[in-house]
């Protein structure tokens, strides 16, 4: 009875969390924002699912493929992320136009995708002083 | 109805409007970055899909089925990601 | 590291006698042995074992609760109706230098909801994260230098 309630509240958790997930993905306004709200609440959405599971069946080789589920998805979907939002930005998608700052705008040589680290912050005066 | 079964209808429920959601993102895009998040959180739902059904049909082997595609799909973003930093590449190489 | 393997002889010893070999028991024999080795241990070896794991331990519990505290904040503005956003992309200057320690911090930053690590600088000294929450853009560079990157660094270096 204990373990059916356990699996019950941790079912409802996780897809409750996969469905704002997927509420998310819908109502953000722009990439990045829909891979914040989508992919973290995803994660953690599939884990309540995968531990309800393992909570259902108590059997040590269920167990212990959930957990390797879970600790496999938790490994990749940042890198996954990380990829997608890095090869997006070099595409080019737009930020939304209500975002505050952009302090990776123009750091990327064109060419070769090296990555600047200038300090835009403090060195953007030096920049026009040298332009001039 | 036992409480595992309400929580499993709930549960379908609530995971195949996500899947609505992620479709009608997949379809209105508007990039391509876009339809392959909305790709990749279909997979992660399938995930729980898998889950949610092994619980409900009480069988366990259906975890399988869970494993492979956990790692099929981080593959296969990890491809688009590769692709459209490619498709990139050439449209640069082009516009100089 | 020799604490840890010591540890490790001392907690399947504790399976072996008891003869349950379960996950649970072997559990149970690393934490005995874990209290055991802690209370003999001797100031005149300097082992700082006990201070990582206590540091693990900490770090986990700490990114539990960010994880919950981001996680609820971005589902409350999902739900609600309207954007209430300041989104923005932001440079992080980094102390860390080593790859393990980049990288342990940028998959933390992308894990937890509403920020997301876009990429680093070629030289590892910027690390450029898109948040959705950014009042003020210097409140936010150090809360992530405090948090996250003062940890990573208590528990890699």
């Amino acid at each position: 009875m204990f373990q059916e309630a356990v699996c019950a509240i941790f079912l409802i958790v996780g897809s409750t969390f996969i469905f704002i997930a997927g509420l998310g993905m819908l109502r953000m306004p722009d990439l990045f924002m829909r891979m914040s709200a989508s992919t973290k609440a995803s994660t953690l959405g599939v884990g309540f699912l995968l531990t309800a599971l393992a909570f259902k069946f108590t059997q040590l080789d269920i167990v212990s493929r959930a957990v390797a589920v879970i600790v496999f998805v938790i490994l990749t979907a940042p890198v996954a992320a990380h990829m997608i939002g890095r090869a997006a930005y070099i595409a080019g998608v737009p930020l939304w136009y209500r975002s505050v700052i952009d302090e990776l705008c123009g750091q990327y040589d064109r060419c070769d995708h090296r990555l600047g680290s200038i300090d835009i912050r403090t060195q953007d005066d030096e920049r026009a002083e040298g332009d001039a | 109805m036992s409480l595992i079964e309400i929580s499993v209808h709930f549960s379908t429920a609530m995971l195949s409007l996500t899947v609505v959601f992620a479709f009608i993102r997949l379809v209105r895009g508007p990039s391509l970055p876009d339809r392959v998040i909305a790709l990749d959180l279909m997979t992660t739902v399938g995930i729980g899909i898998i889950a949610v059904y092994a619980i409900s049909t009480d069988k366990p082997v259906f975890l399988d089925v869970a494993v492979i595609l956990a790692l099929v799909s981080f593959l296969g973003t990890i491809a688009f990601a590769y692709y459209l930093q490619k498709v990139t590449d050439i449209a640069d190489l082009k516009g100089d | 590291m020799t604490t840890f393997i010591l540890n490790l002889f001392l907690a399947f010893s504790w399976v072996t006698v008891t003869g349950h070999f379960e996950p649970l028991n072997f559990f149970i024999g690393f934490i005995l042995a874990y209290v055991m080795l802690w209370l003999v241990r001797s100031g005149s070896a300097p082992s700082n074992y006990f201070k990582k794991v206590q540091q693990v331990i900490g770090f986990i519990f700490f990114f539990g609760h960010e994880l919950v505290k981001a996680n609820l904040r971005v589902a409350w503005e999902v739900i609600r109706p309207g954007h209430h956003m300041y989104p923005g992309v932001v440079a992080i200057p980094l102390d860390i230098k080593t790859d393990a320690e980049i990288t342990m911090l940028a998959n933390l930053i992308t894990l937890t909801p509403g920020t997301l690590t876009l990429d680093v600088s070629s030289d590892r000294k910027i690390l450029y994260v898109h948040a959705m929450y950014i009042e003020d853009v210097d409140e936010f560079t150090r809360s992530i230098k405090e948090g996250f990157e003062k940890r990573v660094q208590e528990v890699l270096g």
